[in-house]
């Protein structure tokens, strides 16, 4: 029936699909990878930009994992900044602005050079499924290509909707058709989706522009690369500007208000509450004067400016009158007017923590048909997708992070067990044990997973093994090296270096480190040290969940007689029979007190004997 | 070991032991009406047990079908009711012997003697009172005074956990003012560290006034120590009988007649004493009186208040100014004794010396001046309680605010010094936990929900 084979399918070639593509290849696997473009391979559809705060460390576990966006961001990257330099080492991430179309192309040759990965251009209209096992996928052009495991990545494409004003039409991305066969065949499998809506801003011709008006924001002076595989020295090639929004600016946005397609219920799909439009920054925070927005260079060979921070979905006509009111602004020329898309989205609660969806084997999703929202959640959960269908193909045992173990983990647990109502967007406050979450330490706690799937390279592997050396005998040195700060009390270097108001450069006074450290290595031993407590502390919790976790629950259990759990959580783990407290937490539509509620039950089960309650919890017994 | 999962139904005698003119028992759980239909004959005999109405009946064994007493059924249908399972409650005769024998009758039938508190239990169980609303129905039943009681009252409508539950909306917006600076580092709009500190310390303060009021609480619950202290022979024996009511001192005019201590309770409007008589802290005589004077220290050391004694029938000596100095910073009443004999020291006199502690002359002879004393004594631990003011019955629950406090504390000096804000945020989020422990209820953080609606943030 089929006309070739490959274990693993990847549909759609954005973020996520290169990624898991890349994953499954250098597991050395066959791998095909559908898009319907070879020439938007890993388009940015939004910013020109990888990272941020929680994003900036999504993508260094990726690269510690071995995956390929911090390379890439690195290697096309115009623009680099640290951001949070004043804080501590945990809430630090780097931010890179990249050249768009460089970005794409690099992506597409090392796709390309990769052994074992087949690109196919082609639109993925069915899913061939037998017997809730997935077969492969067939395309519109009339071929069929099996496979043993399949990986969704379809972006905003899945039935997307673009508005501008009130006017709307069919799109995956701006003029790119959408995909709404392969919409239909996910509901067909019994998977619920609903509707999210995203929006880009407008691009602006960077030579209408006065530039004089904004103020300049260069990168950092050393910049700091997002994968420690980065060998080249990073470059800043442009300025970003900061400009703002004015009175005028809203009085026309207002004027305008009944225009919007969100303000006159045309979108029913909830968008980002973090990436407001300017009309929702207008309309819920009226009592600011102004709003602040930056011009960002697309790329080195174009004069495409992307302006952040004005998203919108009002008419162009507004668009253009909204940039009248800006000096700087008044005569610059929109090239791509800014929009908001519509699109179905995959209920994540479907999901198992392999990205496995529960109804179909074989079939994995990732990325925006989840419900996140940017580049860096996609490509961690491409990634992961791509190593599980893997290891689920070599009968291998899953590869699920913890939530203290990654921001990984904590995206997918997130997804998973609570579902999501909004795009979903990491941030570092998500995590409960950030301060353990670092980028300095992201080869420390993955990289050794990255080794064991292959994706990780012998010689970077003994370079992360020599680092961890290098770390380790500092860490050593300053703890038995004795020192008598300002004459008082005798102390080790590294209480000496806990005190609030010293650096490594005051520890150095004290003589020569055993091992010559790198800045981003100093940054590591600092946080070590700084936050040891916390970092015990959190040890400590992380152990008593874990072994909470690892509670057994009885066959047989029924959860139906535990007082005040939902119905919905009775459902389903009559459904799932969980074999732990661990597997029943990812359940959906279980709360964090129905976990504790059947954790006391089964805890205190086995304590008092001669009641009869054990066995009437336990029906089958 | 308490049963947690609420499928037996329990059942208990629900009136103090002894015999009474009315005893009530009570059940709850899912099988309560079931066995109380067994036990119980409705005198119409179609009568069906409406929720919230009593109906008349008697009660009788199962077994033989004879009943032995007559009463109320009272039945509250779940979730209405006090574990917001079904309860019934037979109110009948207060014998002893009657109610046992019902419970015996209905643990018969399937029910489960109840451990102590367990209805309470069951209600927090069931989401029908948090920790500190059960805490407070234990207090309340508890309660040694009137003033007591209705202080406990106000926790078990939640006063208490209302306020714990604005203190940790005040830290969660605290919070989500932090991570706003920290994940949106694009937006400057860092708040200042004197905004940090400012709102920090509003929060602490009403944290502190919770901690504080500990002390009022253990005041209202289990009495304020009172000791009588003076020179020998001021006439503290004399003022002791005469606050109790009774000659309970021997009294005589003889100084050092007082060796050991006496304690007795006393009563001023809703609130309860303990009242301590003991040697004079002069100088002692013989060895027994030293003994004396040793342990009178000890009981002034230990206890809430005092009540020292002047005899204003002789001169205000140097011992007298000593012991005032050494007592002035402990709460204190001045008591001007034997005013009824002619004046060697007069109220000017004392007040002049100490004119910040309060003063009262009085006749312990006579009887003059008691009212205004007690009236001073009541007013010296209680006139701070306005009747709404939140009181912390529990040393659980202070040491946990004092925690909170501490945090809180901790956190500021962070964003005061300079150190890494992350760090202050985890303080902060220990707190929410924190009052999580007090509520009994730890609740997943709605920090994210709070950044959105507070800040305009987007990029």
């Amino acid at each position: 029936m089929a006309s070739e084979s490959y274990d693993v399918a990847i549909v759609g070639a954005g973020h996520a699909g290169c990624e898991a593509a890349v994953a499954a290849a250098n597991m050395d696997c066959s791998a095909c990878l559908i898009t319907m473009h070879f020439e938007t391979i890993a388009q940015m559809s939004c910013n020109p930009a990888v990272g941020g705060l929680a994003k900036g460390h999504l993508v260094r576990e990726i690269d510690a994992l071995g995956g390929i966006m911090g390379l890439l961001a690195d290697e096309t990257g115009i623009h680099f900044r640290l951001l949070n330099r004043s804080r501590g080492a945990a809430v630090q991430a780097p931010r890179a602005q990249c050249d768009k179309s460089r970005y794409r192309l690099e992506m597409k040759e090392r796709l390309e050079k990769t052994p074992g990965l087949t690109i196919y251009q082609g639109i993925v209209t069915g899913l061939i499924v037998e017997k809730n096992r997935i077969r492969g996928v067939a395309c519109g052009d009339g071929r069929v290509i099996s496979a043993k495991a399949v990986i969704l990545t379809p972006g905003t494409f899945l039935n997307g909707l673009i508005h501008i004003g009130l006017s709307s039409y069919p799109a995956g991305r701006a003029n790119e058709p959408p995909s709404v066969e392969l919409s239909e065949a996910i509901q067909k499998l019994g998977l619920k989706t609903f509707r999210l809506k995203t929006g880009t801003p407008m691009r602006l011709d960077g030579k209408t522009i006065d530039w004089t008006v904004f103020e300049a924001q260069s990168g950092d002076e050393e910049p700091v690369p997002f994968s420690l595989r980065t060998e080249k020295k990073l470059e800043n090639k442009v300025f970003c500007h900061l400009g703002y929004t004015n009175e005028k600016t809203h009085r026309v946005i207002r004027r305008d208000l009944h225009k919007s397609p969100l303000y006159s219920g045309r979108i029913r799909g909830l968008g980002p509450r973090y990436c407001p439009s300017i009309e929702d920054k207008v309309v819920k925070f009226s009592h600011h004067p102004r709003h602040q927005f930056f011009l960002e260079p697309e790329g080195l060979n174009t004069s495409e400016i992307y302006v952040n921070g004005l998203s919108s979905s009002l008419p162009y006509d507004t668009q253009r009158d909204i940039l009248r009111t800006i000096p700087g602004l008044k005569d610059s020329k929109i090239l791509r007017p800014a929009y908001a898309i519509e699109y179905d989205a995959v209920l994540p609660t479907q999901l198992l923590p392999t990205l496995e969806t529960r109804p179909v084997d074989g079939l994995y999703l990732a990325g925006q048909i989840n419900g996140t929202s940017g580049y860096e959640e996609a490509a961690a959960q491409g990634l992961m997708a791509g190593i599980n269908a893997v290891l689920k193909i070599r009968r291998k045992n899953p590869f699920i992070l913890r939530r203290d173990q990654a921001y990984i983990g904590v995206l997918i647990d997130d997804l998973i067990s609570k579902g999501v109502e909004e795009p979903y967007r990491l941030f570092t406050s998500r995590a409960e044990h950030r301060l353990g979450l670092r980028i300095d330490n992201a080869d420390s706690r993955l990289s050794a997973y990255g080794r064991e799937f292959g994706l990780l390279s012998e010689r970077d592997f003994v370079h992360f093994q020599k680092k961890e050396k290098r770390l380790s005998s500092v860490l050593a040195y300053l703890e038995k090296t004795k020192v008598v700060p300002e004459r008082k009390d005798r102390i080790s270097l590294k209480e000496y270096l806990r005190r609030p108001d010293i650096g490594f450069e005051n520890v150095l006074e004290y003589g020569p480190m055993p091992e010559a450290l790198s800045p981003e290595e100093i940054r590591h031993v600092v946080a070590e040290v700084k936050y040891e407590g916390y970092l015990k502390k959190q040890e400590t919790e992380v152990a008593r969940i874990m072994k909470m976790d690892g509670m057994r629950i009885p066959a047989g259990f029924n959860a139906s007689l535990i007082p005040g759990l939902g119905r919905e959580a009775v459902e389903n783990v009559a459904k799932h029979k969980p074999k732990s407290i661990g597997e029943m937490k990812k359940l959906p539509g279980l709360t964090p007190s129905d976990v504790m509620n059947v954790f006391i039950h089964i805890s205190t089960r086995n304590v008092p004997r001669g009641t009869s309650r054990g066995k009437m919890l336990l029906k089958d017994e | 070991m308490y049963d947690l999962s609420l499928i037996e139904t329990i059942v208990a005698v629900s009136t103090p032991p002894g015999s009474g003119g009315i005893g009530v028992v009570r059940l709850s759980g899912p099988a309560a009406l079931k066995i109380a239909r067994a036990l119980f004959r409705p005198k119409e005999t179609k009568r069906k047990f409406e929720p919230g109405r009593a109906v008349l009946g008697s009660i009788a064994d199962p077994g033989d079908g004879r009943p032995f007493d007559e009463g109320f059924l009272l039945f509250f249908k779940a979730p209405r009711s006090y574990t917001r399972e079904d309860v019934v409650e037979f109110h009948l005769h207060g014998s002893p012997v009657i109610l046992e024998e019902i419970v015996r009758l209905a643990v018969r039938q399937g029910a489960r003697p109840a451990l102590p508190g367990e209805f309470t239990l069951r209600a927090f169980l069931t989401g029908r009172l948090d920790f500190l609303q059960a805490e407070a129905v234990d207090d309340l039943i508890r309660s040694t005074s009137l003033a007591q009681a209705k202080s406990a009252f106000r926790g078990v409508e939640g006063a208490l956990s209302k306020k714990i539950a604005t203190l940790r909306d005040g830290v969660i917006a605290l919070i989500a003012r932090i991570e706003a600076d920290i994940e949106f580092p694009e937006e400057g709009r860092p708040a200042s560290k004197k905004d940090y500190a400012d709102k920090i310390d509003r929060i602490r303060s009403t944290v502190d006034i919770l901690v504080r009021s500990y002390e009022k609480g253990k005041a209202l619950g289990e009495g304020v120590t009172i000791a009588l202290v003076g020179l020998a022979n001021s006439g503290k024996s004399t003022l002791f009988n005469d606050l109790l009511e009774e000659p309970r001192a021997i009294v005589t005019p003889f100084p050092g007649t007082t060796r050991d201590y006496l304690r007795e309770i006393i009563r001023i409007k809703d609130a309860s004493f303990l009242l301590v008589d003991m040697a004079g802290l002069g100088r002692p005589s013989s060895p027994v009186e030293r003994e004396g004077v040793r342990r009178g220290k000890k009981i002034a050391a230990e206890s809430d208040g005092l009540l020292l004694l002047l005899d204003g029938s002789r001169r205000f000596s140097a011992a007298d100014g000593a012991l005032i100095e050494s007592y002035r910073s402990r709460r204190i009443i001045l008591v001007l004794n034997k005013t009824d004999l002619p004046e060697k020291t007069s109220m000017a006199d004392v007040n002049c010396r100490f004119p910040d502690l309060p003063l009262v002359g009085i006749s312990a002879l006579k009887g003059n001046g008691l009212a205004e004393l007690r009236k001073m004594i009541y007013d010296l631990f209680f006139h701070l309680i306005p009747a709404d003011e939140i009181i912390v019955f529990r040393k659980r629950d202070k040491l946990l605010l004092e925690e909170i406090s501490v945090r809180l504390l901790r956190a500021k000096g962070m964003i005061l010094r300079g150190r890494p804000i992350e760090l202050a945020a985890e303080e902060a989020r220990e707190v929410v936990a924190l009052t999580g422990y007090l509520t009994g209820e730890i609740r997943a953080d709605d920090i994210l929900d709070d950044i959105f609606s507070r800040f305009c943030i987007g990029k």
